[in-house]
């Protein structure tokens, strides 16, 4: 407080003052100093009419080509491409130009030209699917509704029923009531097939597996009498056949050089790692590794090779391989489709491969665990729900 | 009931099943011997006795020590020898694993987890509930120490009854 303070400011007060804002404030008692009324904001303030996004352009700006104009264009381009010009020139509305064909200076513009109204299937979100048509009131008809619609169909046809006439009205007939929509187009908990009948997702389609075939044919024909010492001893050491042989999956993962230090000198050789599999439960050859479903593993399984210590975690259907790629390779190679890896401490490519092998290895059978503990163990899932859950 | 002895008893297990003996004995007590008919009737271990410091003699027919040998008899517990029961656990293998896998504490001494029947539902359904993680792999079962008795926690489900989190099988 200030006793300090002259009297006439007192007075002063009371009557108008020039400026609008004081600089001193009024609430002098107030413990909290009030913010000054003038002082400027930290940030300029971004007013929304500086800023619009409507062009300064007007309708009247675009104006179609002069005659003197479609003679020079005429010079530079042909006549077809002068009729698209024109075509062009009339399809597209002035005033839809002036406010639609504008760069946006806003900070919140987008930093890319795209066309958003497409909806892109990977980039976009999905649109989601229309509400489902169940209705959860609906009731079967009972007998006197049903004697009901036959005493209307009667009733109300004609004289002479042809049997086309009982057959269209036995298609029509409903048979519980409540949503139309619910009988005719019931939900279903069903995922829909993404596939049709005997396609899957590694395989190519069925025209593409027809040409390949020839394509084989024609190839199998010329390698037949080319076959090398080293495949010739693999058909013989696996008992596979070629075919077999040339449908493995394989992926080099892991390669580099090393070298022998001796007293001759440094001796160079290079390192491979590669996973094969048939795709479909082999992995390696002749390694047949469990998959739960044909699609995942039996449980959560780990594996430690070194310090590379990982988790496999099996995962619903549809969930996809979300794993680090080396482990990916060999999920592909396996023909497993959905699991989730975690591979802690030590991110070695060549222990992490290892130790996945490990790990899908060392699923439990759940049939052992069963005959192992006397115990009867069923899979929920497949006899209880028919694999709809 | 003491926990820190419980560990000590799951432990030993593992050590045992990794050594892979046949026949293992474990400090008596009731806690110990409910949790070990748990693990019998869930087909973890094939017998369990309750017998003094050296093993009970081995049932004629099945080879280990049986509770219910009418021939060789169980040694009545009294007074005087109480102190000295152990329970004598038969241990199970099949095709060259044994099958109890890894025993683990889910409570420890200076943490005890309860569990409410919702949290147990998860739990079997796979998924995790507070400090208990769900059972994900075929074989796996977990302990819990109910008001009517140690119980597996799909039996614990079926009964609609939560408590005190004892231990996880795989």
């Amino acid at each position: 407080m200030s006793l300090a303070r002259p009297a006439r400011c007192l007075f002063c007060s009371l009557s108008r003052t020039a400026t609008p804002g004081t600089r001193v404030p009024r609430r002098q008692f107030h413990p909290t100093p009030a913010p000054l009324t003038n002082r400027k904001p930290k940030f300029p303030n971004v007013k929304s009419p500086e800023n619009s996004t409507r062009s300064a352009l007007k309708a009247d700006d675009f104006k179609s080509y002069t005659e003197e104009e479609k003679a020079h264009l005429a010079k530079e381009y042909s006549a077809a491409q002068m009729e698209a010009i024109k075509a062009g020139e009339a399809s597209i509305d002035p005033k839809d130009l002036s406010e639609q064909s504008i760069r946006r200076t806003d900070p919140y513009r987008f930093k890319y030209l795209d066309d958003f109204s497409v909806i892109e299937p990977g980039i976009d979100r999905n649109v989601r699917a229309p509400e489902s048509n169940s209705d959860y009131n609906f009731k079967l008809k009972s007998e006197d509704q049903f004697i009901e619609d036959f005493g209307r169909f009667f009733a109300e046809s004609n004289e002479d029923i042809k049997p086309a006439d009982f057959v269209r009205f036995a298609e029509s007939l409903r048979l519980t009531e409540g949503k139309e929509e619910n009988e005719l187009n019931p939900h279903s908990a069903l995922v829909p097939d993404l596939f049709g009948p005997g396609q899957t997702i590694d395989e190519p389609r069925v025209e593409e597996r027809k040409s390949a075939a020839e394509k084989g044919e024609k190839e199998r024909s010329l390698e037949a009498e080319e076959l090398t010492d080293a495949l010739k001893s693999l058909l013989l050491a696996t008992g596979y056949t070629e075919r077999q042989v040339r449908e493995l999956r394989t992926k080099t993962l892991v390669s580099h050089s090393v070298v022998n230090q001796t007293r001759l000198g440094k001796v160079r050789r290079a390192y491979r790692l590669s996973v094969a599999g048939n795709g479909n439960g082999l992995l390696g050859i002749g390694e047949a590794c469990p998959r739960y479903e044909n699609r995942t593993i039996f449980g959560d399984v780990t594996g430690k090779v070194g310090a590379v210590e990982l988790q496999l975690m099996h995962r619903p259907p549809g969930f996809g391989l979300r794993t680090q790629h080396l482990i990916y390779e060999m999920c592909r190679a396996a023909g497993i489709h959905d699991l989730a890896a975690r591979v802690n401490r030590s991110r070695n490519k060549m222990n992490t491969v290892k130790a996945a092998y490990e790990a899908l290895m060392s699923q439990r059978d759940p049939e052992e665990v069963a005959r192992a503990r006397g115990k009867k163990i069923v899979d929920v899932r497949k006899v209880y729900y028919a694999g709809k859950v | 009931m003491s926990l820190v002895n419980l560990a000590h008893v799951c432990s030993h297990l593992n050590n045992a099943t990794k050594a892979r003996l046949s026949l293992t004995s474990i400090p008596n007590s009731n806690l110990h011997l409910k949790l070990c008919n748990a693990l019998q009737n869930s087909g973890y271990i094939s017998s369990v006795v309750r017998g003094g410091p050296t093993p009970p003699p081995a049932h004629p027919i099945l080879g280990y020590p049986a509770a219910n040998d009418e021939v060789e008899g169980i040694e009545p517990v009294t007074l005087d020898n109480v102190a000295s029961r152990r329970l004598w656990l038969g241990l199970k293998y099949w095709r060259n694993e044994s099958v109890l896998g890894k025993v683990r504490m889910v409570s420890k001494p200076t943490r005890r987890v309860t569990i409410d029947v919702e949290g147990l539902r998860r739990v079997v359904r796979g998924e995790d509930s507070g400090y208990v993680g769900g059972l994900r792999s075929p074989g796996e079962s977990l302990f819990l120490s109910t008001d009517r008795g140690i119980l597996e926690a799909r039996e614990c489900v079926e009964k609609k009854l939560g408590g005190l989190v004892l231990c996880r099988v795989l």
